[in-house]
């Protein structure tokens, strides 16, 4: 149970975090990032893209990035990039190595180098 | 033989590479020698190939330095986005490039190296960021700067098989006064508010003009110049913009909202309002931001009114 409550909290505070400067920057001007998203993108509730930010937000420090660093990570993605890793940071491609995997290459190589002199 | 041929859809972009011939307008052979080489560490081809391409555009940074900007410890990588969006944050503006392997030549032969996704294993993991920096149309090879090799030369289909498993995914990350070879322009004007939103106003508002020298007539563009100058406080440019976007689309509300908080913030809110009245008569999906632009101006003309 407790850490769950831990869990909310943390999120809570997330959106905290997040919510106070763009609110800021919202004040009077309309963004140019609301009017260069599609049509479905302006319409999606503000509140919906302030959570997907808390969640991502969340996620990357319980995969370990340093609580000082994740803010400036996310602020520096757009809506729709958001939305796009929202819930899923765990499953999508990320490039990371390439010890032991170059054999596949070799092969590959081989077999396909003729592809391009078969012309 | 029948075999061997079916091979050739395992490939089908390398193969119409090789049918069509040369795309027009590319030179036969390109190497940007002058690309720098970040030899990556453990699991971290991602700081390192985005190093290269940030250094490539004069940007001057480490992977040790951006490694705190994209690297996820508990997956030993780094996602696109954060590749896109830690450009960003180092002054550059990213773009993905559509999933085709004649963009990245024509990349390549206009100057920017490109960092591709490729997959290098068997099954599933095996994700590597590489950055490419040269071709060659006859020997129908690719260079790339990739893990620990400076000079790594791929045959293009072998370069197709371990890209593909991305979606042939790219991205190309130019300094603002630069638009990459193959932009068009609502994706362009879609990096372009991502690297605004992100931070630096003085370098967006390089990068709107760059993109008004190319497509002027892209009010959205005109927005965000004025968006730029407003964040900078040049509060008159900004005004011009929007009066030059406002003749073009006289009913945008966008426009509307933001000439009148423009005009509202020089202390000139009789002209403000009925500007912002046009905007609200027009409802819309703006219509919360638009109201409360009303709401501020006829404050301020109530506030003037009671000195």
């Amino acid at each position: 149970m407790k850490s769950v409550w831990a869990r909310t909290l943390c999120r809570l505070l997330m959106v905290l975090m997040i919510w106070s400067p763009v609110q800021f920057a919202q004040a009077g001007m309309i963004g140019t990032d609301q009017v260069a998203s599609t049509a479905s993108q302006a319409d999606r509730n503000t509140v919906l893209q302030f959570l997907d930010r808390a969640e991502v937000a969340s996620q990357l420090q319980s995969l370990g990035v340093d609580a000082r660093n994740v803010k400036d990570r996310v602020a520096a993605m757009s809506d729709q990039e958001v939305q796009q890793i929202a819930g899923k940071i765990q499953s999508m491609p990320a490039g990371a190595d390439t010890t032991g995997v170059v054999l596949l290459l070799l092969v590959v190589a081989a077999v396909v180098w003729w592809v391009w002199f078969r012309r | 033989m029948a075999g061997l041929a079916g091979c050739a859809s395992w490939f089908p972009q390398t193969r119409e590479l090789a049918e069509s011939g040369m795309p027009p307008g590319l030179p036969e052979q390109v190497e940007l020698t002058e690309v720098p080489f970040f030899p990556q560490q453990e699991y971290q081809c991602g700081p390192a190939a985005l190093a290269t391409v940030l250094n490539a555009g004069g940007a001057n940074t480490t992977p040790e330095a951006l490694v705190s900007q994209v690297y996820i410890p508990e997956r030993k990588g780094s996602l696109q986005v954060e590749m896109l969006a830690a450009a960003r944050r180092n002054g550059m503006v990213s773009y993905t490039l559509a999933p085709r392997f004649e963009n990245v030549l024509r990349e390549i032969a206009a100057g920017n190296p490109v960092v591709v996704l490729q997959n290098l294993g068997f099954f599933g993991a095996g994700w590597h960021y590489a950055v490419a920096i040269g071709y060659d149309y006859r020997l129908g090879t690719l260079v790339l700067r990739s893990g620990t090799q400076e000079r790594d030369v791929m045959p293009f289909a072998a370069n197709e098989a371990v890209w593909m498993r991305s979606g042939y995914w790219a991205m190309v990350a130019l300094p603002p006064d630069r638009i990459p070879a193959t932009a068009d322009e609502k994706s362009w004007l879609n990096a372009l508010a991502a690297f605004e939103r992100a931070g630096d106003a003085a370098r967006a508002r390089t990068a709107y003009q760059t993109f008004l020298e190319r497509w002027p007539d892209d009010v959205n563009a005109h927005i965000g110049l004025a968006n730029a100058h407003y964040a900078l406080g040049e509060l008159p440019r900004a005004e011009a913009v929007l009066r030059d976007a406002a003749r073009r689309a006289p009913d945008s509300v966008v426009v509307l909202n933001n000439l009148a908080q423009t005009l509202s913030d020089q202390g000139r809110n009789d002209e403000a309002l009925p500007v912002i009245e046009r905007a609200a008569a027009a409802g819309g999906p703006f219509a919360g931001a638009v109201a409360k632009t009303r709401a501020t101006i006829l404050e301020r003309l109530e506030k003037k009114r009671v000195q």
